[in-house]
């Protein structure tokens, strides 16, 4: 009987697909993608850091503005004096526009007139780092959210993307705006995106970020939600706590007490 | 030789054709383990990322080859520093650095034409100074 090349060639790939099968079940890690599930979990990961702040909307309160005013001192944000083109790094906001999609009906009038502080969520889930198409914004190891101002095109998918208005954007050059110069912190340069950073050039030095030292009434806890027993996440089991827009699914770092 | 044997044969060179092809891949991909493409690596110490104490009473490299390689030496520790979190330089001498333009202007920033005196000899604009403060603004 003669075989052809067709027929040797149909026989052959049929082994292939064969062997496919078998490797498969072999070797399971052969059959689907890896995936690092730790990346998709609300729940803490020994071992893995996520930074994360807790703000005590009880304590702050009135028009104390000293965490804003001393964060955007130190990372040189400038002050553009227009509200179209602001830029900011934490800021208040009334509690309505922090929360949404919170029930207000018959809600306690003072909470409802609360300034609620809001600053980058550093999601665990973060859809900006997914929008990004040169991965200037992407989430570091310790569960921030960094931006690298070096590979930000200006193309601003990332303020599309955020959910929460973290991220401004600077349509002139920031530099001559910059009240006080801070010679500790670069400045950033016209066409670029930038917002909260948790800090992390006081982190590599072991200090809390600067809204925490600065809050006299110490509403701001920050700390490893990874770590069960971190000052945060005892004051996190202790009190009802809320996120912004947890419906989302972003799974933000930021936790309020209302 | 009958069609049975055939096609058995046929089976089998196409396992060995996979088998081959699967090694062949597994080599390429030797170690490496997929990520989510926007989650940076955990670094190797998993601890968060502390730098060295900021030492600038030596050069990290030797001079002459500073003077050639300093931008990709630069390039590298931006890199390392910013996405990986890996921000100690151990040179071959076995000295710590933090893998920070402050480490290098602790030195250099003492001449405040230090950088531009050359840069404008060999007509080079690198944009370090768009964002990052150069020593000409910064008070000594």
């Amino acid at each position: 009987m003669s075989q052809n090349r067709r027929e040797f060639l149909k026989k052959a790939g049929l082994g292939a697909l064969a062997g496919l099968g078998a490797a498969a079940g072999l070797f399971p890690a052969f059959a689907l993608e890896q995936t690092d599930m730790s990346s998709f979990t609300d729940k803490p990961v020994p071992g893995k850091v996520r930074w994360g702040m807790l703000i005590d909307t009880r304590k702050c309160l009135g028009n104390c503005t000293e965490c804003i005013v001393r964060c955007h001192h130190d990372h040189n944000v400038p002050d553009f004096g227009k509200s179209k083109s602001e830029v900011k790094w934490i800021w208040k906001s009334g509690y309505e526009n922090a929360f949404p999609t919170a029930s207000t009906q018959f809600q306690n009038p003072e909470v409802l007139e609360r300034q609620v502080l809001t600053l980058c969520n550093h999601c665990s889930e973060p859809p900006c780092t997914k929008a990004c198409p040169t991965e200037a914004t992407f989430k570091r190891w310790d569960g921030i959210v960094s931006i690298d101002y070096h590979r930000c095109i200006g193309c601003r998918f990332c303020m599309a993307a955020c959910p929460y208005g973290s991220r401004s954007f600077n349509w002139e050059d920031p530099r001559p705006k910059v009240k006080e110069l801070s010679t500790a912190y670069p400045t950033r340069m016209r066409g670029v995106v930038e917002k909260c950073n948790f800090c992390s050039e006081r982190l590599v030095k072991g200090e809390l970020p600067a809204c925490v030292v600065s809050c006299a009434e110490n509403a701001l806890t920050f700390g490893d939600l990874n770590k069960p027993d971190s000052e945060i996440r005892k004051l996190l089991a202790a009190n009802e706590t809320m996120q912004r827009k947890p419906e989302l699914g972003t799974l933000p770092s930021v936790f309020y007490i209302i | 030789m009958n069609k049975f044997s055939q096609l058995l044969a046929a089976i089998a060179a196409g396992l060995a054709v996979f088998v081959a092809a699967w090694f062949f891949i597994q080599a390429g991909h030797h170690g490496s383990v997929p990520a989510i493409a926007a989650d940076a690596v955990a670094p190797a110490a998993a601890s968060p990322a502390k730098g060295a104490p900021i030492d600038s009473s030596k050069c990290i490299l030797p001079t002459d080859y500073m003077r050639a390689h300093h931008m990709q030496e630069l390039n590298k520790w931006r890199k390392d520093s910013v996405r990986d979190g890996n921000r100690t330089f151990v040179n071959p001498e076995g000295a710590h650095f933090d893998k920070s333009l402050n480490t290098c202007m602790g030195c250099h920033g003492s001449n405040p034409m230090f950088c531009f005196m050359c840069h404008e000899y060999a007509n080079v604009k690198p944009t370090c100074w768009n964002c990052h403060l150069s020593p000409m603004e910064v008070p000594q």
